[in-house]
């Protein structure tokens, strides 16, 4: 990534985090100005599904390619995905407590984070059980691609469940057809941010991994010769 | 056994729908033919189901759960026990052929897609047996009052195909790792949750009376997407 | 503009927390690209 641009993402971030405070109001009906830690919850989660559907993408080209690359981008997604997954649990449960009184409700939004990061998890779990690098890197992306198809089920159900089964309807009130414009500004910036931050962390842990994959090969040759 | 095997090594047998069909089946025998033998999952599936059954009714007896809070709770309860009996019993299913190393005479006679679905046929054999054991037990010990029958028998069947088909994948995944055992609850979970929750919803439907509404055409669609996927993705799984 | 009392010290601390990670990550960066040269 080159300087300038780098920089320029720390410009939109400060900025962003300027706006959050200055330049967007507080939401109506939240407790005092908790509403803005919106502007970097909701992004991290909006961040981890991308990664989730980055790592989907990189696993396809994967199985068609066959090459390597592809599956360290995609695993290094997943591993991000988790990171910012579980940020934007934890931020939501503080939020949460103080806008509903608990961390954890069974909201729709909060069960479908959770499930993600059950796949994440599952997902990392077999790579640690898998040596070989092909076979992990192909049983791996068979797993990610299932994962593409079965979550969007969630998306559609859990809406309707978390009414119907518990009898205490905790309304997710993001409202956001009538969110204002400028928090709307400030949150599609944020959006912006956090996913640009997520795919420069993601360009440097690639290339960590192939680094440290090239020294450990390298130092098996040496023993081998 | 040789039978079935012989009929894999027909190389005539391959690139015609008969082919196909006789593999599919071949490998169903095949699997039936050595269950028998064994008894294994069948033994696994029917003891960990009762067992569980068992617990349950002891512990919600004495209790005493309310009509209401029955109709909500109950439908769940025979959701894990069907999920948690599939995960101790169905694995096997791919587990087996890696460790006795049958699964390279697989690789080598058989069409992938053949060998999915004559294991996925083994595996709704298995679910289905499962639950024609555990649905009369579980109503009559919770003392359940099932307002329309033919949505649960529904459930249980859309439902039982997806556990059966979810799990047959899975298990493909997790025969070739380490730490099978575990690892498989693991990666069938968040896979199969989502079934979980459409077909728990469905069955307390079946129970307080309420249509299948949405979430029936949602169970048929999770099973013909699973499905679909399952085919197309077996092959990457299967073959190096 | 809202200007409420608390909100300048957690504005501060965020941008300097932001920095602080920034400039690490370009240090990272740097570092990393000494290395793909080297090998």
């Amino acid at each position: 990534m080159k300087t300038i641009s780098a920089w320029l993402l720390w410009l939109w971030v400060s900025l962003v985090i300027l706006g959050a405070f200055y330049y967007a109001p507080p939401a109506e009906g939240f407790q005092g100005g908790s509403s803005r830690i919106l502007f970097f919850h909701v992004p991290m989660a909006w961040a981890s599904f991308a990664g989730f559907i980055a790592a989907s993408v990189w696993s396809i080209r994967y199985l068609m390619t066959r090459d390597l690359r592809h599956d360290r981008a995609a695993e290094v997604a997943i591993q991000l995905g988790l990171v910012f997954g579980v940020l934007a649990t934890v931020t939501g449960a503080i939020w949460a407590r103080i806008e509903w009184g608990a961390y954890w409700n069974w909201d729709p939004r909060q069960t479908s984070i959770l499930i993600s990061l059950l796949f994440y998890g599952a997902y990392l779990a077999l790579r640690g059980a898998v040596e070989d690098p092909e076979k992990r890197a192909r049983l791996s992306a068979a797993y990610a691609i299932l994962g593409l198809v079965v979550t969007p089920f969630l998306y559609w159900i859990m809406p309707r469940l978390t009414f119907s089964l518990h009898p205490e309807p905790v309304v997710n009130a993001e409202g956001k057809p009538k969110m204002q414009s400028e928090i709307l500004q400030v949150l599609m910036a944020s959006g912006i941010g956090f996913t640009a931050l997520f795919f420069w962390l993601h360009n440097l842990q690639t290339r960590v991994q192939a680094l440290a994959e090239r020294k450990s090969a390298a130092r098996e040759q040496g023993y081998g010769a | 056994m040789l039978q079935a095997t012989s009929v894999l090594a027909k190389p005539s047998a391959w690139g015609s729908a008969e082919g196909w069909a006789a593999e599919v089946i071949a490998v169903f025998v095949k699997d039936w033919r050595c269950e028998f033998r064994t008894r294994y999952a069948l033994n696994t599936l029917a003891l960990f189901a009762l067992t569980t059954m068992v617990v349950m009714s002891i512990s919600l007896g004495p209790i005493g759960i309310d009509r209401t809070r029955g109709t909500k709770v109950l439908p769940v309860l025979l959701w894990v026990i069907l999920l948690f009996s599939v995960s101790a019993g169905l694995p096997r299913a791919f587990i087996q052929e890696e460790e006795s190393q049958t699964a390279t005479a697989l690789r080598l006679s058989a069409t992938p897609s053949a060998l999915f679905c004559g294991k996925l046929l083994y595996c709704l054999t298995l679910v289905g047996a499962l639950e024609l054991l555990v649905t009369p037990v579980f109503v009559t010990l919770m003392n359940l009052e099932v307002i329309s029958p033919a949505l649960l028998v529904g459930t249980l069947a859309a439902g039982g195909y997806g556990l059966a088909v979810g799990s047959t994948l899975v298990a493909a995944i997790i025969a070739q790792a380490r730490t099978k055992g575990t690892l498989f609850s693991v990666l069938a979970f968040p896979v199969l949750l989502p079934l979980l929750l459409l077909a728990v919803e469905l069955t307390f439907n079946a129970v307080a009376g309420g249509g299948g509404g949405v979430a029936l055409p949602q169970l048929l669609l999770y099973d013909a997407s699973v499905t679909v996927v399952g085919l197309m993705l077996f092959p990457v799984v299967w073959n190096p | 503009m809202e200007l409420s009392g608390g909100n300048t010290g957690v504005v501060v601390v965020n941008l300097i927390i932001w920095t602080g990670i920034f400039l690490w990550l370009l240090r990272l960066n740097r570092r990393i690209k000494e290395m793909e040269r080297e090998s």
